[in-house]
């Protein structure tokens, strides 16, 4: 399956092409709407407390007075780029271990799965308060990393199960009776048949990163305050959630669509990939 | 299956369903308070380390009797002011010997009276240091404990000072002695007493529910007077959102603390069944100032070593502001290390003012200027750059650290947050690693605890702050006993001139009760120590 | 077969056997210690912090700890909490009930509730209802589990007055009150956490279910089902759902810790009393019993999930070789 055509299909196909043009929408937000609009950090008048939205404040402001949808916005840079690039990390991750630990079988398989389980056993609460003994302050690329690391191991168990399932299926048997090699038969039959889990767990882990971060920036890790991330605020607005819940519906809303989006676009991906229907 | 989610539907609808008679808690001579604080062993002499903890310290004042209570004023120095329980009265016969007389009414719980046998075991066990650290500590100026018949108990103490009645009473409530002579100290924590406690306070403990709640019923045989509430019921509730939640659907009647967030006082004030309480906080909040280079201990700070600029930064900050943001009017901006739970709050002067341009001069005049033009000041090619460090743990430092580090911004000083779990917070600060530190203390009623803090030798000093004068002045205070108040300014006073820390807020806490319990006082040192006058309205 | 098991539960068992120690030495490996939660307010003196280390045991070499925990370990003896000065094992079954009882509902709806709507939006593949499901479904899972239950909370149990907001039990409900009261009590207080901790989790289920779905509903034997004649019921629920069993069942497999960790979030907002927020200040206060003996049995769930999940593989789809 050759990748340029796969990128060609998923463009063709209405909801791909919605998803992409959102995903590039909120990615320039990010990067250029900064310039146009309030300070994200200034706070103007914090005795007047938090506004509900209206004139000069869309997204009204939070109970620091600092403007929501510029938080929003500058916000987008880094729970964007975290979520995606962890997720696309664990995918990638989770994939290679389930595949090859259903398609090799036997102490392969036995190893692999039982290293699954021991990290499992291990809550990743440890593991990243391990690094902050180690180093003082993590750079957002190396906690991308750890988040990317620690969060493949559900992925694999779900791509190996249904690995498991396909590689009795008729078509995989006769390829490799037919003598394919075995790279031939995961990249051509096995991995476009097993997408689907890989998929949702993709689409729900975006969801998933953008609040762990949020919570990892608790700990020491992550970004601190006062930049903004969409996680943050919605963590952030949990004591005012009944008298100003503006602050924390206008990132949630945020984080829906582009749950919303990264959703369509696996979606296009998976029709894209499946031979049935390319 | 559309079937199995009817029959599912249904089963639920069922459940709301059920009579709800129980879910006021009005019904009877009845209190449900919310607590955040699970006690876990209320017992005087065994709340060491762990359980050292504000919900043992409550639990164990309704169960067990002090000799003698703090009054109204909160007045920890001196002999006059403290109100009588066990002990019904006291004299002096030196500078170094108070007498107890017991209330020979006084009676524990299964009948036998209190006597001077119980005040003695009690504190043998709490100065036998292998038993209880802490307290032993507490009572190290006590040199001897003895016993006059049944009824007097003498004290007597290492020198003359004036805390000796409160260190005295304060710090240990008498045990049964008859119950647990026999029994080593190890084997205390063990035994029956501990979930079946026999005390001499106004109420027993009926049951722990773990996780849950606590239950007590009223000692009808209290020689002070039988509480005329009947039953009391501590629920816990980790989450702040959660107790209010229970007082707001009348499932509690009483809560501590509202606040924060400060938009639940009117949330409260909405709710006609419930009246608001302001009691004076013991807490207190400030940015300590470490005088030290983090990265070589033996080094001064770069920055914060020169009073001009710790005094420029609390100059900068409109402190008053920010404390009407998070707190409204229930809080206030101290002068010195005070909490408005200590007595020598009153009379003391008023805090400084913002006055940004003062806070620019002093800079200046410490050689900071704004060579390169991006905003921070600089000097020497270094910017002043700090950073810092509190616990995520705490909402209100969370929201005021934000407010800090946007006022320092705009005369020029870049300051970043780094906020981290708790224990790694106070690794951090133990090992003198951090700039400027946004510590909170919980302060005991006695001035005498300011000692830990803010003198050379402290054992919270963590940002070596060495004052010899303040050293002597507190001394003084602690040991005068004509007008320690005016010692005590004078504590402060250098202080605060000598800036090594900004004081930012000391709290009022707002507590909410029904409306239906009258005569109601919340003690600021243990909230609900005199639930046993209050009365209810049906 | 029996061979196979025998080796799949030594795998367990050694898988086990090394996440326990693993789990020893990391915790202890992280900063701060379990007296570190003690000296905020005042500072520890040097002898109150070596009678403290004596009776917890942090004075001894890290070594000769992990030796007294095995020892303890193996005779089903966890240690002493730090936190509340009692057995590990004690504080642990207390908690228990509370805590199967908000897993256990919570499993129960996702795999009754999940599975079906997950199954009902395969079958109206791209039709209205099922869009919406998606997007209630995603905007679900999106949303943070506290928020949801604290709009519950205001809603059902402050501006109706319908259900309790927190808690598990009504504390003035006597103990003389009978069984059927005390059960529905206890029932009143367990609706809106587990709404709230299933509504976030039922939706990933149905995600999941939903794909598996459509995978199996394209496959050439599903026409060959309808073209024999076959209801649409049948070759939903007979033919097609059976082969879509796998990613749920592995889904189980992974939830099952949850049974025991539930969520922090939703035990916090609605103080119920499980094991989730006993663990969570564990963590906090590094108590470092408590923290071992909650990481035991969560990690003994993981390996009993796994070992579960490769079971129903082999017993459901009878040509899924596992040697």
């Amino acid at each position: 399956m050759n990748p340029t055509v796969a990128l060609h299909e998923i463009w063709g196909e209405p909801r791909g092409r919605i998803a992409a043009l959102i995903l590039l929408l909120l990615a320039i937000a990010a990067a250029v709407g900064p310039v146009f609009l309030a300070d994200p950090l200034a706070q103007p008048d914090i005795l007047a407390g938090s506004l509900p939205p209206g004139v000069g404040h869309p997204f009204g402001t939070d109970q620091l007075s600092r403007d929501v949808l510029a938080r929003v916005v500058a916000g987008a840079r880094i729970s964007l780029s975290v979520a995606l690039l962890a997720v696309i990390l664990s995918a990638t991750i989770g994939a290679a271990v389930g595949l090859l630990a259903g398609y090799w079988g036997g102490w392969v398989d036995a190893l692999l799965m039982r290293l699954v389980d021991g990290a499992l056993a291990i809550p990743r609460l440890f593991i990243l308060l391990l690094t902050l003994a180690v180093w003082e302050r993590i750079p957002l690329l190396a906690l991308v990393f750890l988040i990317g690391a620690t969060g493949w191991l559900g992925t694999s168990r779900l791509v190996r199960g249904e690995v498991l399932r396909l590689r009795e299926e008729t078509y995989v048997r006769a390829a490799e009776a037919l003598g394919a090699r075995r790279r031939h038969v995961i990249f051509r039959h096995l991995l476009p048949n097993a997408v689907g889990p890989l998929l949702v767990a993709s689409t729900l882990g975006v969801g998933d990163v953008i609040l762990l971060e949020a919570g990892l920036s608790f700990l020491g890790l992550g970004v601190q305050p006062p930049t903004p991330s969409w996680g943050g605020m919605i963590l952030d607005s949990k004591e005012v959630l009944v008298s100003a819940p503006w602050t924390g519906i206008f990132p949630g809303l945020a984080i829906l669509i582009t749950v919303l989006s990264v959703n369509l676009l696996g979606e296009a991906l998976r029709d894209a990939l499946d031979p049935r229907t390319a | 299956m559309s079937r199995t989610i009817g029959y599912l539907s249904a089963a639920m609808l069922a459940g709301i369903a059920v009579p709800a008679n129980a879910q006021s808690a009005g019904a009877e001579n009845s209190i449900v308070i919310v607590t955040g604080q699970q006690p876990t062993t209320p017992i005087p002499t065994l709340m060491e380390g762990a359980a050292a903890s504000l919900g043992n310290m409550e639990l164990a004042d309704q169960l067990f009797l002090r000799l003698a209570g703090l009054g109204p004023t909160m007045l920890t120095a001196g002999d006059r002011g403290f109100v009588p329980l066990l002990a019904r009265s006291w004299t002096r016969r030196d500078s170094v010997t108070l007498v107890f007389d017991l209330d020979p009414r006084a009676r524990w719980q299964d009948g036998v009276p209190v006597t001077s046998r119980d005040v003695l075991f009690s504190f043998q066990r709490a100065q036998n240091p292998a038993v209880a650290p802490r307290l032993a500590a507490l009572l190290q100026h006590i040199t001897g404990v003895t016993a006059e018949g049944d009824r007097r108990v003498v004290f007597r103490f290492s020198h003359p000072y004036s805390e000796q009645l409160y260190d005295a009473t304060f710090h240990v409530a008498p045990l049964p002695a008859h119950l647990l002579d026999t029994l080593p100290p190890d084997a205390v924590a063990r035994s029956s007493f501990v979930t079946q406690p026999v005390g001499s306070g106004p109420y027993r403990l009926v049951r722990i529910v773990p996780g849950q709640f606590v239950e007590l019923a009223a000692n009808e045989k209290f020689f002070l007077g039988p509480p005329k509430i009947t039953r009391v019921i501590i629920r816990f509730a980790t989450d702040p959102d959660a107790r209010l939640n229970l007082v707001l659907s009348g499932q509690a009647d009483a809560m501590d603390n509202v606040i924060p967030p400060l938009d639940n006082v009117r949330r409260v004030s909405a709710d006609s069944s419930l009246r608001l309480i302001p009691v004076p906080s013991p807490a207190l909040g400030f940015l300590l100032f470490n005088q030290r280079d983090p990265a070589d201990t033996s080094r001064p700070h770069p920055i914060l070593s020169d009073a001009r600029v710790r005094r420029a930064i609390t100059l900068a900050l409109d402190r008053s502001s920010m404390v009407r943001v998070v707190f409204g009017n229930y809080g206030e901006v101290p002068y010195g290390p005070v909490s408005p739970v200590l007595w020598i709050r009153h009379g003391a002067p008023k805090p400084a003012q913002q006055n940004v341009a003062e806070s620019r001069r002093l800079l200046a005049a410490a050689g900071w200027r704004d060579t390169d033009g991006d905003g921070t000041l600089d000097r020497g090619g270094q910017p002043l750059a700090l950073r810092l460090s509190l616990p995520s743990t705490s909402a209100v430092r969370r929201q005021l650290a934000l407010l800090v580090q946007e006022q320092l911004r705009q005369v020029g000083m870049r300051v970043e947050l780094s906020q981290m779990e708790f224990p790694l917070w106070i690794e951090r600060r133990t090992a003198g690693n951090f700039d400027i530190d946004f510590g909170s203390t919980s302060q005991d009623p006695s001035p005498s605890g300011l000692s830990q803090g803010w003198t050379c030798n402290g054992g919270t000093n963590v940002g070596h702050y060495c004052s010899p004068r303040v050293d002597s002045l507190m001394e003084r205070a602690v040991l005068t006993r004509e007008n320690p108040a005016e010692a005590w300014r004078q504590v402060l006073q250098q202080i605060e001139a000598d800036a090594p820390a900004t004081f930012l807020y000391a709290p009022t806490y707002v507590y909410a009760v029904k409306r239906r319990f009258r005569d109601v006082t919340i003690s600021p040192a243990s909230s609900w120590q005199r639930l046993w006058e209050w009365s209810v309205n049906r | 077969m029996r061979a196979w098991l025998l080796r799949r539960v030594m795998q367990a068992v050694t898988a086990f056997a090394v996440a326990v120690v693993l789990l020893f030495f990391l915790m202890r490996a992280a900063p701060g210690d379990p007296l570190s939660r003690l000296s905020e307010n005042r500072p520890l003196a040097p002898a109150e912090v070596a009678t403290l280390k004596a009776r917890y045991g942090l004075d001894q070499p890290v070594g000769a700890q992990f030796r007294s925990f095995l020892r303890g370990l193996v005779h089903g003896d966890l240690g002493v909490s730090i936190e509340y000065g009692r057995p590990v094992t004690r504080l642990l079954a207390e908690r228990l009930p509370a805590t199967l009882l908000l897993g256990g509902s919570v499993l129960l709806l996702n795999f009754t509730v999940g599975l079906w709507l997950g199954v009902r939006q395969a079958v109206r593949h791209g039709q209205r209802e099922d869009r919406w499901l998606t997007t209630l479904s995603l905007a679900g899972y999106a949303m943070p589990s506290f928020w949801l239950g604290l709009v519950l909370a205001w809603l059902v149990a402050i501006e109706w007055r319908l259900l309790p907001p927190a808690g598990m039990e009504d504390p003035l409900l006597s103990s003389g009150a009978g069984l059927a009261a005390r059960t529905g009590d206890v029932l009143r207080h367990l609706i809106l956490p587990s709404l709230t901790l299933s509504a976030v989790s039922i939706a990933a289920t149905m995600r999941y279910q939903r794909a598996a779905m459509l995978d199996v509903l394209r496959m050439p034997f599903i026409t060959t089902a309808r073209a024999k004649g076959l209801s649409d019921r049948a070759v939903t629920w007979h033919h097609a759902w059976r082969n879509a069993l796998f990613p749920v069942i592995t889904l189980f497999g992974l939830w099952l810790p949850i049974l025991v960790t539930g969520s922090v979030f939703v035990e916090a907002v609605f103080a119920w009393p499980g094991l989730g927020s006993l663990a969570a200040a564990a963590v906090g206060g590094r108590d470092y019993p408590l923290l071992m003996g909650a990481s035991v049995l969560v990690a003994a769930l993981v390996v009993t999930g796994g070992l579960l999940t490769d079971l129903a593989y082999a017993l459901l789809d009878p040509r899924v070789r596992l040697a």
